[in-house]
């Protein structure tokens, strides 16, 4: 349920509730004043009733009785309702009534006089009717003004709600919200605006310093890399060979992870945003060539299925998407298995046999994320192929079945 | 061969001299920018290897000068940043290789051998590794006794890269690296490193009667001349 609903909701039901004490109300007041004005008049006709006896004349009014009652009967009055059978309308009408017993020259009378209600029935109808008309055009009216409200005061609030819905602290462009022309709307606005531009810039700072880092650790690398391969040069023990070698492997871990930290700090921050043309079929192609061998080497067999794909894109984010996918593969499937690479205008999917995961599918694209079994592989292989997707549009999916993972990048 | 390194970091320019000192090039060296254009300004070099984030001052306008001054040297560009937009700006400016660091001497001088090679059109492309081998580096092919070797590419890429850096033991990943670049991480996997040696071998054996490659044992390989 909306504000407005809930709103709207509870203005109905209490305009409700309103109408229908007030009706009972008014209904109540107009009863007993109607009531009190029928019973002095009655009171009053009764005495006249009286004062004619006293004269000695019999009056005849209709719906009036007088009877003689003997001596000694008590002198008792009383206002009460009586039906009266109405020989026009053929139905029984509500009458009130006054019967009193008075003296008149000795002798006691009993005096009843009558008046009608002059259907009462109908004005209870009749309020309830009005008033639960008036409830109903008051509801009618409280969801047009909030329809309208939406239209005009609220739509500044949707606006806003939708771009920030659609921001990112990695994207380019500032969050831009819209002047309601409310002032706990101006003040959000102002609040959202400010945390937003506070997030961006920490993110900045974060990527920034990412990108720097990367770059500085790059010549120490060099240095350290360029002194093992020298080292390697001299006579030496076979221990000492080891060690050597078990650094080398130690920097070019380090030297590939901070390659791909690089890249994916690269693609947080859009940097590459000059996309032209790329035949994807000639990328799969050279890709395929190059490693080709590898999967020969490994006795795996390759099949590649190509269809010409032109797409909107960046040639090198292609060339690294489909040669990560293709290490993956390279890397995860067993000896004697075998690696299904096709491409369509829909999707490049990389397929290859091996065991299941040992961890939830969800987490595959996360950062260094990786099987226990390969702790060498720097497990940002497939980030990145998350993060080009990204970039591109594109939809990055994976899929277990029949003992094949499947990697699916969707270009629609 | 004149070579001028400029790179302001001093032990890598250090490893770098004598690497390709070794290698028979005549080096002289650059620290900083201002030093690198005085040298630029005076000498002529047969190739350049530029750092392009010098400390103060930005490598690509000492690209920019070689070329205003005509010079007729193969320009090399290193960067800490592996960055295309860097890389095209550098080739565009008529640099002729990019490599980023860290990298592997041996890489270094394959690259800066290869673009020489480019750079000297007038006839010697043939590279006599010794009396029985030969290179022809515009064909691509390798020859015993004027008996063309059929080599795949991967293995004629493997034996230039062997030869070029002949004084010198190559690892496992500067070779791997060499062959299929540093896209793959084949640190678990150097199988296909010994199954291209041990291809190579074979023919060069089956061809000249002579072993050439000395394995370097758990470290890599060795050019070993007979």
């Amino acid at each position: 349920m909306n504000l407005l609903q809930k709103t709207t909701r509870l203005y109905l039901a209490a305009t409700l509730l309103i109408m229908l004490l007030a009706g009972f109300t008014l209904f109540i007041v107009l009863k007993i004043s109607v009531s009190d004005e029928m019973e002095e008049e009655l009171m009053l006709q009764s005495d006249l009733v009286a004062e004619s006896l006293t004269e000695g004349e019999m009056p005849h009014i209709p719906l009036t009785t007088i009877t003689e009652m003997p001596p000694g009967a008590a002198r008792a009055e009383a206002f009460g309702d009586t039906l009266v059978y109405d020989r026009v309308q053929h139905v029984s009408e509500d009458y009130h009534y006054y019967t009193v017993v008075k003296p008149v020259r000795g002798k006691l009378y009993r005096i009843t006089v009558m008046d009608t209600y002059i259907g009462w029935n109908q004005y209870y109808t009749t309020i309830l009717v009005i008033f639960l008309l008036m409830a109903l055009l008051l509801g009618a009216a409280g969801a047009a003004i909030n329809y309208l409200l939406t239209k005009t005061i609220w739509h500044p609030f949707f606006e806003n709600l939708r771009s920030l819905q659609r921001f990112s602290v990695s994207s380019a462009e500032p969050l831009q919200l819209a002047d309601a022309g409310i002032n706990e709307f101006r003040e959000l606005k102002g609040v959202l605006e400010d945390l937003t531009t506070r997030s961006r810039q920490e993110y900045n700072t974060l990527r920034e310093f990412t990108e720097n880092a990367s770059h500085e650790i790059q010549t120490p690398l060099a240095i350290i890399r360029s002194k093992l391969d020298r080292m390697g040069q001299y006579p030496m023990s076979e221990e000492m060979s080891e060690h050597i070698v078990h650094a080398k492997l130690g920097v070019d871990r380090l030297t590939r992870m901070n390659k791909s930290l690089l890249l994916l700090a690269k693609l947080d921050n859009q940097l590459f945003e000059d996309k032209e043309t790329v035949a994807f079929e000639e990328v799969v192609q050279e890709q395929v060539e190059l490693m080709g061998e590898l999967f020969a080497m490994k006795d795996i067999s390759l099949a590649v299925e190509r269809a010409p794909v032109k797409l909107k894109s960046n040639k090198y984010l292609c060339e690294v998407l489909v040669s990560n996918l293709l290490s993956n593969a390279l890397r995860y499937t067993p000896e004697a298995g075998a690696v299904h690479v096709r491409l369509t205008p829909e999707a490049f999917v990389v397929a290859n046999t091996g065991k299941p995961l040992e961890f939830p599918a969800e987490r595959l694209f996360d950062r260094f994320k990786r099987s226990h079994a390969h702790p060498e592989a720097t497990g940002l292989g497939l980030a990145i192929v998350f993060a080009i997707c990204k970039v591109h549009a594109w939809k990055p999916a994976y899929l277990y079945k029949q003992g094949q993972h499947h990697f699916r990048a969707g270009f629609q | 061969m004149k070579l001028l390194i400029i790179e302001d970091e001093a032990i890598l320019l250090g490893e770098i001299e004598s690497y390709m000192a070794e290698q028979g090039f005549l080096c002289e060296h650059a620290a900083s920018y201002a030093a690198a254009e005085e040298k630029i300004a005076l000498y002529q070099y047969d190739a350049v290897i530029l750092d392009i984030t010098l400390p103060d001052g930005n490598g690509l306008q000492l690209l920019q000068q070689l070329k205003r001054r005509h010079s007729e040297a193969g320009v090399l560009i290193v960067s800490a940043k592996d960055s295309l937009h860097d890389k095209l700006t550098g080739l565009n400016l008529g640099a002729d290789d990019y490599i980023t660091k860290p990298f592997h001497i041996e890489e270094l001088n394959a690259r800066i051998n290869a673009l020489i090679r480019r750079k000297s059109y007038y006839g010697n492309n043939v590279m006599l590794v010794d009396d029985d081998l030969q290179i022809d580096t515009t064909a691509k092919v390798a020859s015993v006794k004027g008996q063309e070797l059929t080599l795949t590419k991967k293995e004629y890429e493997l034996l230039l890269y062997l030869v070029v850096n002949r004084r010198r033991m190559l690892s496992h990943q500067s070779i791997a690296e060499h062959l299929w670049g540093d896209n793959y991480d084949m640190t678990d996997n150097y199988n296909f490193v010994y199954l291209q040696i041990k291809n190579l071998r074979k023919k060069l054996t089956s061809a000249t009667g002579h072993d050439y490659i000395k394995t370097v044992y758990g470290m890599g390989y060795k050019w070993a001349a007979p």
